[in-house]
């Protein structure tokens, strides 16, 4: 009688505890991340910098877009590691983000700038077009498709877990334009 | 520079317990200047961290936007109030709290008990260990002191609007309070556990640590259901979601724990239960905190995610469980009492009830884990929700409640003739049916367990009131404690079954300068602005109410758009009265300039917190009689 008593009290909690563990160690376990593929949506909009229009026809092979802006605290932990990535010759277009423009020009005055350009998207029409929920968000754009998108901060866990290998399942030429 | 000594101190004190760990495993228990010893230690470990938290407050009070966490959950324009209530706005801090709240908990323990008690080293030393735990799980994964380096932020990321309100000062950290204050229950089972001597009687020590958490657990889940209710904008008491049920677990096992205490206080019967409960009520508050701050469950209270984080809770969680479970095992064969439970006794009362909570404990779990494992074999997502736990709760409950009422005039050890033509038991069985009869003729309730359920809920309400008349009439002395708490659940049970059966509500579609009429009240759109604050933009609409006896009252529900983050709210607007609450939210405009309007007719809804106050009151009163005796 005891022996089985003693067997459920620790089956019951170990097994519990077993499933847990194996849950949460399982690979897809990134709640950010997202890989479903989708169209790069059509734009037109100003650059940041000096009004010029930019749209798609502007952004040809594989880059990334980084949702950023001056007021998000998070975006600014982000950007030591943009500026490595940018270090490395990876194109990033930057998106930024219902903010203010000369804030905006200000703030990466003072960091520096990790982006071959910059998209100032004002309204936010853009980002709601690619299902941006806040900043920053980061996606990976192969011929005009999405093929990666991360909500939150890209670190170098991030970076090394969830772009490095899709970047080479896809054989990901970058574009050196950017 | 400051913020950098607080994260020193934190170190420092997580050296402290350490250390207090060390001596009360190494050193003679028995010895009480050792008892001293250890416990003058940890309080000196308690202090190094409570200073190191008050140097944080400090902090987050003069805008110190170097400290990254500050940064990302305060604002220069928020408050002073709302500077402080930020640090537990996210995981981080609230994390910081719960430690600080562990350790308080532990101070105050080894200040009032007295150096004889043989198992306060142990205990401390337990307390001690669970702290190192906690702190390093803070340092290394959740650090709150981390800084932003070279240059801060000009201004801090705002805190979530929906945090913006005064019941964030007190719903989080009471329910912390109730969460961790089983620990000196759990501490002193496994110190009792260790230390091998049947005579110890660990279950008087606890007693009113266990009820004071108790009371902590129920206004932290009451508050939490009230929050939600006026702030979220949700319009109702609870809503099954997966943090409300992790909360409620806990608050089951501590029910039935406290319930088997009073037991094992007295005789030594069911000493088994009550250390298993203590050690499961325990469990179930890491396990808490482990499903909230792992982020592996979708809910209002997700913290940001990190499987790190959710990998270092469950391991901790379960070495804690495993080795506890391990001396509960090794010590089972001497806790087994060789005196029977006589049927029809208070305890055999109180074992039945200790199986349902059990049942529920176990419902409860299976509810939030079936989603998971359901993920886990088939990649899809399903949610277990209101009618599953309904069918399990509602039976349940009114099972427990009728051998509650059965209970009532029950003695300790022996065993007495449940039915007879006791009067009390009779009149009161008369009299709910009568009043059931008596509702359901007046307000066509059709639905049976409504009845059943409303039924039950008087028949303890009566009943404990007869006991009352007997003790002013007869004066039969009772326990005041025990007929408050139990009338308090009398009167959740009713109100709850009348608010599911008579709430309702619309969502109407109105113009402003309309009219529209439900449950006979006409509703008319008076006015609509647009009020700029500080920190957001407002859509103010108000409407006015008047029924056919010429009443008026107005109500103005919100919509705010927040500045920093950019985030949307609602603010709904309540008309109060004893029996219904009239709640408003305001929704989206259409196109063709109307708006949505939701109004709902919560009826008891007060009733059910205030069941609930009555519950608490009870056991802070029990808390403090308890005081007293010592």
């Amino acid at each position: 009688m005891i022996s089985v008593f003693r067997f459920f009290i620790f089956a019951v909690p170990v097994s519990l505890l077993s499933f847990l563990y194996f849950f949460i160690n399982d690979n897809d376990y990134y709640p950010g991340a997202d890989f479903t593929v989708s169209e790069m949506p059509a734009f037109e909009l100003n650059a940041l910098y000096d009004n010029s229009i930019i749209s798609n026809s502007d952004l040809k092979g594989s880059y990334l877009i980084n949702v950023w802006a001056s007021w998000c605290i998070t975006c600014r932990i982000e950007h030591g590691f943009l500026v490595r990535l940018d270090a490395q010759n990876i194109p990033i277009v930057g998106l930024n983000y219902k903010d203010d423009k000369d804030d905006a020009i200000e703030w990466l005055s003072k960091y520096k700038d990790p982006y071959g350009l910059i998209i100032h998207d004002f309204s936010g029409s853009l980002a709601l077009d690619m299902g941006v929920t806040g900043a920053p968000e980061t996606f990976l754009v192969k011929d005009g498709k999405i093929i990666a998108h991360f909500s939150g901060e890209v670190n170098k866990r991030i970076w090394s877990d969830l772009f490095v290998p899709v970047i080479k399942k896809e054989k990901v030429k970058w574009n050196d334009q950017i | 520079m400051l913020v950098q000594i607080a994260h020193f101190l934190s170190i420092l004190s997580t050296g402290l317990f350490f250390t207090t760990f060390l001596l009360s495993f190494l050193l003679d228990n028995k010895d009480r200047n050792i008892t001293k010893l250890i416990s003058r230690i940890y309080s000196h470990g308690f202090l190094l961290l409570f200073v190191s938290f008050l140097i944080y407050v400090f902090l987050a009070l003069n805008d110190s936007f170097n400290v990254l966490y500050i940064a990302q959950h305060s604002n220069s324009l928020l408050p002073n109030f709302y500077k402080i209530t930020s640090i537990w706005s996210a995981h981080e801090g609230s994390m910081y709290l719960w430690i600080v709240f562990l350790c308080l908990w532990g101070f105050l323990y080894s200040y009032f008990v007295s150096p004889e008690d043989e198992l306060k080293a142990k205990a401390l030393g337990i307390i001690s260990l669970i702290a190192v735990g906690f702190l390093s799980f803070l340092l290394f994964t959740s650090n709150p002191f981390e800084t932003i380096l070279p240059v801060a932020p000009i201004d801090g990321a705002d805190i979530n609007p929906v945090l913006q309100d005064p019941a964030l000062a007190i719903h989080p950290p009471t329910l912390y309070l109730g969460y961790v204050g089983f620990v000196i229950a759990f501490a002193n089972a496994i110190s009792f556990l260790l230390n091998g001597d049947n005579k110890i009687k660990w279950e008087d020590s606890v007693r009113i640590w266990s009820i004071s958490a108790w009371v902590f657990l129920t206004v932290g889940i009451a508050l939490g259901s009230w929050w939600a209710y006026y702030e979220l904008g949700w319009g109702g008491y609870w809503f099954w979601d997966p943090v409300e049920n992790v909360a409620l677990m806990p608050w089951l096992a501590a029910t039935a724990f406290i319930h088997s205490l009073s037991v094992s206080s007295k005789s030594k019967l069911l000493r088994i239960w009550t250390i298993l409960l203590s050690i499961m009520v325990f469990s179930l508050s890491l396990f808490g905190a482990f499903i909230v701050r792992s982020g592996i469950i979708d809910s209002v209270h997700s913290f940001a995610n990190d499987p790190e984080r959710g990998l270092y809770l469950l391991s901790f969680a379960g070495i804690l469980v495993v080795l506890s479970l391990a001396v509960f095992s090794y010590r089972l064969p001497s806790l087994i009492s060789n005196k029977n439970i006589v049927s029809f006794s208070k305890e055999s009362f109180i074992s039945i009830n200790n199986i349902i909570f059990g049942t529920l404990i176990f419902s409860t779990m299976l509810g939030i884990l079936y989603p998971l494992i359901y993920e886990y074999l088939y990649l899809q997502k399903i949610s277990v929700g209101a009618p599953y736990y309904n069918a399990i709760f509602v039976p349940s409950t009114i099972l427990a409640s009728l051998f509650l009422f059965f209970s009532v005039d029950a003695k300790w050890q022996r065993t007495y003739k449940v039915i007879n033509t006791h009067s009390a038991m009779l009149l009161s069985g008369i009299l709910s049916l009568l009043i059931t009869v008596l509702v359901m003729f007046f307000s066509k309730i059709s639905s049976l367990w409504i009845l059943i359920s409303l039924f039950t809920g008087l028949l303890v309400i009566i009943r404990y009131i007869f006991v009352i008349v007997n003790f002013l009439v007869n004066k039969k002395y009772s326990n005041p404690y025990s007929i408050a708490a139990h009338i308090g659940l009398g009167m959740l049970i009713v109100s709850i079954a009348l608010n599911s059966e008579f709430s309702s509500e619309r969502a109407i579609n109105i113009n402003l300068k309309g009219k529209d009429t439900y449950k006979g009240y006409e509703v008319s759109f008076d006015n609509l602005e647009l009020i700029k604050m500080s920190n957001h933009d407002s859509v103010k609409a108000s409407f006015v109410f008047s029924d056919s006896k010429g009443k008026r009252f107005i109500l103005s529900p919100e919509k705010r758009k927040y500045f920093t983050r950019g985030q949307i709210t609602t603010e709904t607007a309540i008309y109060v009265t004893p029996l219904k609450d009239i709640y408003i939210t305001l929704g989206d405009q259409l196109e063709d300039g109307s708006w949505i309007v939701n109004i709902q007719f919560n009826y008891f809804i007060r009733w059910v917190w205030l069941s609930a106050i009555l519950m608490a009151l009870a056991g802070s009163f029990l808390a403090f009689s308890l005081r007293r005796v010592d």
